[in-house]
């Protein structure tokens, strides 16, 4: 969908009443489809090699896989379908929910092949608890950032920064803390909190400098951890000299081959030989890098376009939502995917060190997929309400302009509103 | 949410822009990164990747077996073995703590140490066990622990146990025959190596048919069938251990062998180990077949030679009779005789060999000489032994490490070659190997023809078809058929001759044949002279009807008892033990 700059018409649409429910944004559905469809191909086409490595059964990854994105679709058939409104109210009882979720996982015993990564387990599922503590803060950033804005207190330190940084400063100590206790820490899922955080204080109209600030004090921070830990230093060390044969190279490097030799058109859907043990975590963290053997140049340039494409319609999204708390939510939406692609994608191809994050929608595993599943919900209900152009929404708190042309009416007659044009 | 917020009027739709410019921007370094991996750098990842992942297998082949007879049939006497090295992959290992416990109760040991290996840093091969049986090695993969496998491994095993150990030799850890039949035959018995090329999982797996992958199937080894017939060289082992606990020798070895085709029957020797366990010998001493690879001053056994070299020369017969003065002076050394009945007078060749006489064997050297011992008695007496008897040459017999022996050439050195040969006419001075003896001795027994000793009656290949090994003979008319009867029947009659003095136990009856001679034979000191005290006691005899059948050679080594007759009193029981048993229990031709 192009937005071009187009003549404004000058009608007044301040009302958020105004934009009635249309048709929703199926292209979101039908590109995260489209992306966990290549992750569930690609764990299939190297279930052999999982279950020759890992002694397990053909199908456990694949079956497991299918189940997590049935969960993942009925998910999101229920937040697409709850009014965005409806989770202003649940944004402190969900917070704290996670929060709660997060404080039983640290207790509980962590998985020894992950010790990073906290889980909750219920039976016989487990989740990753940091997935839900994302999901709770979209809709908590958004709504307290859109309160505030609303109250006009952006610029209050008092009353907005302050209870922001001491989230910031909790969610710290719980995500990257287990450091102290565990020697290793999800550092990945704490830079793509901190990129929802900056992306929704940035979107919502935070002052630059406090934000700039913030943002100096954080690197501080981040640097002093890295250089605390000893484990975490060699990842950084490893990442400026690549080596296969030290323990913390070793991924980074097998990741590289994997990639490289995929060369142009790849090595075939079935053909992975990294998969084969070579490359840890071939179905998880590195299912990206398996990609790019399988698929080589022009693989990888499909599905990195994909995910362009993804985070084009959030931006769309982002740029036709009228209402504030709606808006904020796309944004940390469109922070937490992108961000954890660019983290993922990168460490792969050797730009970033390694982070053990998944990639979104595409990587094996339950939690993740569950979790993207209802924030992409959140979005699909929010795209009801969409304006029909970017024009109107660019001045924030300023008076709203509706525009339209024949693209919008053309649209608008699909979303059964063939009148609409004529209203106000 | 339409009232007028305060603070800086902020352009969501630009910042957002902005925001999806910058990931624009990431999109292309990554489409330039991916580029530059995928594309430019393509040959230089494809070849870090095969590095990783293209292996080279050495497919071995199988190695052949090796049969004896046993009477009429054949029996196998080594084997291969299936079993596994118990490896892992301490990268891929997860929880060793548990993996250990879990390994230890299919193959025993220790918990601890097994942890500790598959948590060893840096490796991704680590061998947790060796000599798995197949069921172990089966219960190990049904643990289906990550990184944990087995390989496959061909071990040699031994139906009979330790029996022919020093003969048969041993395969070490890298697959090559170590002494024995295993060394001198390790080419025919490896066969040939396959090659297998292959892109592998990380445990070394081959994958299915990649482009790269190359099989070379290989040709497994020739299956060796020995002359040994396995209740003879059981037989004689049992002889030879008794012989030594008897006498509490250092060492004692007999070969019994085939006069009429060279072919060994039994060669054994005492002490011995077992080929299942060779790591655990300490001593290589103990690997060798001291009948092939050492060899000794056999002493007056070598008078049978010397004997025959006069006959077929012409210069005496079996009838001579001579005067014995007692001792010669020959390059101003007294020459006398060392055994117990020494005494001047008339003496015949008979004489000689029943007594033993040094005295006699230099005369006969003189003889050859025409009368003294000489530059031409030298040449013959070299002649015959290295060239016709082919004593102190290697034979050739399949068998790993074995040395020439030394005869001292005729030509005058100036340091006493005459005192040297009159040594060497009753068995001093020289050394030669018991089976150089009991070849030579067979040539003389058969009628003049010198066949190659050897272990191997037929190879059979890998296709099925098989190779007899036939005969070979070396030379004919090494003597005549007359010097031939002439020596078996002053044996025979030395026989008689010891039956009478009081050695019953080589009565056999009117049936058989048999003659020998025993050889008691001082040990060089190797500082110079002869040591007083040591003596190796010897023995070459021969049982049959109306022709010899077996020869037999005896290697007494430092006996403890009997030192000043070892080869009446250590050698000569043990030749009857071995002839009562031919005759007894294989069937020696009767006369007719």
């Amino acid at each position: 969908m192009n937005v071009t700059a187009r003549p404004q018409m000058g009608r007044d649409t301040s009302s958020e009443s105004q934009i009635r429910r249309h048709r929703p944004d199926y292209w979101l559905v039908v590109i995260a489809l489209f992306l966990v469809a290549i992750g569930l191909t690609v764990v299939y086409a190297i279930s052999p090699a999982l279950s020759a490595t890992t002694g397990g059964s053909g199908v456990h990854f694949v079956s497991r896989q299918l189940v997590a994105i049935g969960l993942s679709i009925a998910v999101f058939l229920v937040t697409a379908r709850v009014p965005i409104a409806a989770w202003r109210q649940w944004q402190k009882p969900l917070l704290i929910l996670a929060a709660l979720g997060t404080v039983v996982a640290l207790v509980m015993p962590a998985p020894p092949q992950y010790p990073q990564h906290r889980w909750i387990q219920l039976g016989g599922f487990s989740l990753q608890s940091v997935e839900i503590l994302k999901f709770a803060l979209i809709v908590y950033l958004a709504g307290f950032l859109a309160k505030q804005a609303a109250a006009g207190k952006l610029a209050n330190s008092q009353e907005t920064l302050r209870p922001l940084g001491i989230l910031l400063l909790v969610i710290t100590f719980v995500v990257a803390g287990p450091a102290a206790l565990h020697g290793q820490s999800d550092l990945g899922s704490f830079g793509v909190i901190l990129a929802m955080a900056g992306a929704t204080a940035v979107m919502v109209g935070l002052p630059m400098r406090r934000i700039l600030s913030a943002a100096l004090v954080l690197s501080l921070l981040i640097v002093f951890v890295v250089a605390i830990s000893p484990y975490r230093r060699e990842r950084v060390t490893s990442f400026l000299h690549p080596n296969c044969a030290s323990s913390g190279g070793y991924q980074a490097c097998q990741a590289l081959i994997a990639v490289g030799s995929g060369g142009i058109s790849g090595l075939g859907l079935g053909s992975s030989v990294q998969a084969y043990g070579y490359l840890p975590e071939a179905q998880n963290d590195s299912i990206f890098a398996i990609y790019a053997e399988k698929f080589g140049f022009i693989g990888v340039m499909v599905l990195l376009s994909l995910f362009m494409a993804l985070f084009a319609r959030l931006r769309l999204i982002i740029e036709r939502t009228q209402d504030m708390f709606s808006r904020l939510i796309v944004v940390a939406v469109l922070a937490w995917l992108s961000t954890q692609m660019i983290i993922n994608v990168g460490a792969m191809v050797g730009l970033l060190p390694l982070k053990g994050i998944t990639l979104p929608l595409v990587s094996y595993g339950g939690t993740s997929v569950l979790f993207v599943g209802a924030a992409l919900g959140l979005v699909f209900q929010i795209s009801h309400y969409t304006s029909f152009s970017s024009r109107n929404v660019q001045k924030s708190g300023g008076q709203r302009i509706y525009d339209e042309d024949s693209d919008d009416r053309r649209r608008k007659r699909r979303a059964y509103h063939p009148d609409s044009s004529d209203r106000a | 949410m339409n009232q007028q917020p305060e603070g800086p009027a902020v352009n969501p739709v630009q910042r957002v822009r902005i925001w999806y410019a910058l990931l624009l921007l990431i999109f292309g370094v990554f489409a330039v990164r991916v580029f530059f991996l995928q594309v430019i750098r393509y040959d230089y990842y494809k070849r870090a990747a095969l590095n990783d992942q293209l292996k080279q297998y050495i497919v071995p082949a199988e190695r052949g077996i090796i049969t004896a007879h046993l009477g009429e049939g054949t029996v196998p006497v080594v084997l291969n073995q299936k079993l596994y090295t118990l490896y892992a992959d301490p990268t891929i290992v997860k929880h060793a703590d548990t993996a250990a416990q879990k390994l230890q109760h299919v193959i025993g040991g220790n918990v601890d140490d097994m942890t500790q290996l598959l948590k060893t840093e840096r490796t991704r091969y680590v061998v947790l066990g060796k000599r798995l049986t197949p069921a172990q090695s089966n219960k190990v993969l049904a643990l289906k622990l990550a990184g944990v496998g087995t390989i496959e491994q061909d071990y040699r095993s031994y139906p009979q146990g330790t029996m022919a150990a020093q003969l048969l030799g041993f395969v070490n850890n890298d697959g090559s025959g170590e002494y024995g039949v295993e060394q001198a035959l390790n080419g025919q018995l490896a066969g040939h190596a396959g090659q297998l090329k292959a892109v592998t999982d990380i445990n070394g797996v081959p994958l299915a048919a990649s482009p790269g992958n190359l099989s070379i199937a290989p040709v497994a080894g020739d299956n060796v069938g020995l002359t040994i017939d396995v209740g003879m060289q059981a037989g004689l082992e049992k002889i030879v251990q008794n012989a030594y606990n008897n006498n509490k020798s250092k060492d004692v070895s007999a070969i019994i062998m085939d006069v009429h085709t060279g072919a060994v029957k039994a060669m054994a020797n005492y002490p011995s180990f077992d080929p299942a366990n060779y790591q655990d010998v300490n001593d290589p001493a103990l690997f060798q077949n001291q009948s092939v690879t050492t060899p000794i001053e056999p002493g007056s056994i070598t008078k049978v030679f010397t004997t025959a070299t006069s006959l077929q020369k012409g210069v005496i017969t079996p009838l001579t009779t001579f005067y014995d003065p007692g001792s010669w002076q020959i390059d101003g050394a007294n020459v006398s005789d060392v055994e117990e009945d020494h005494s001047t007078g008339q003496q015949s060749i008979l004489s000689t060999l029943d007594k033993s006489l040094n005295t006699g064997a230099t005369w006969m050297l003189m003889q050859l000489g025409g009368g003294q011992v000489n530059m031409q008695g030298r040449n013959i007496l070299y002649d015959y032994f290295s060239n016709h008897f082919r004593l102190g040459k290697a034979t050739g017999i399949e068998q790993g490490y074995e040395p020439d022996g030394y005869v001292p050439k005729p030509e005058d050195n100036g340091a006493g070659i005459n005192l040297t040969y009159a040594n060497m006419s009753f068995g001093q001075a020289y050394s030669a190997t018991a089976l150089q003896m009991i070849s030579g001795f067979s040539s003389i027994l058969n009628g003049g023809t010198y066949y190659q000793p050897r272990l191997v009656d037929q190879y059979v290949h890998a296709d099925g078809s098989a190779t007899a090994v036939n005969p070979k003979v070396v030379e004919t008319n090494v003597v005549s058929k007359q010097v031939s009867d002439n020596v078996i029947s002053l044996l025979e009659q030395n026989n008689t001759n010891h039956i009478h003095e009081g050695f019953t136990y080589l009565n056999f009856g009117p049936n058989y044949n048999v003659g020998g001679k025993t050889g008691t034979a001082e040990i060089a000191d190797p500082n110079g002279g002869y040591d007083p005290h040591k003596v190796n006691g010897t023995y070459m005899g021969f049982v049959g009807g109306d022709t010899p059948q077996y020869a037999i050679v005896v290697y007494n080594l430092e006996p403890t008892k009997y030192v000043g007759f070892a080869g009446a009193g250590t050698s000569q029981p043990v030749f009857g033990d071995i002839a009562h048993m031919l005759i007894n229990d294989f069937g020696v031709t009767p006369k007719r």
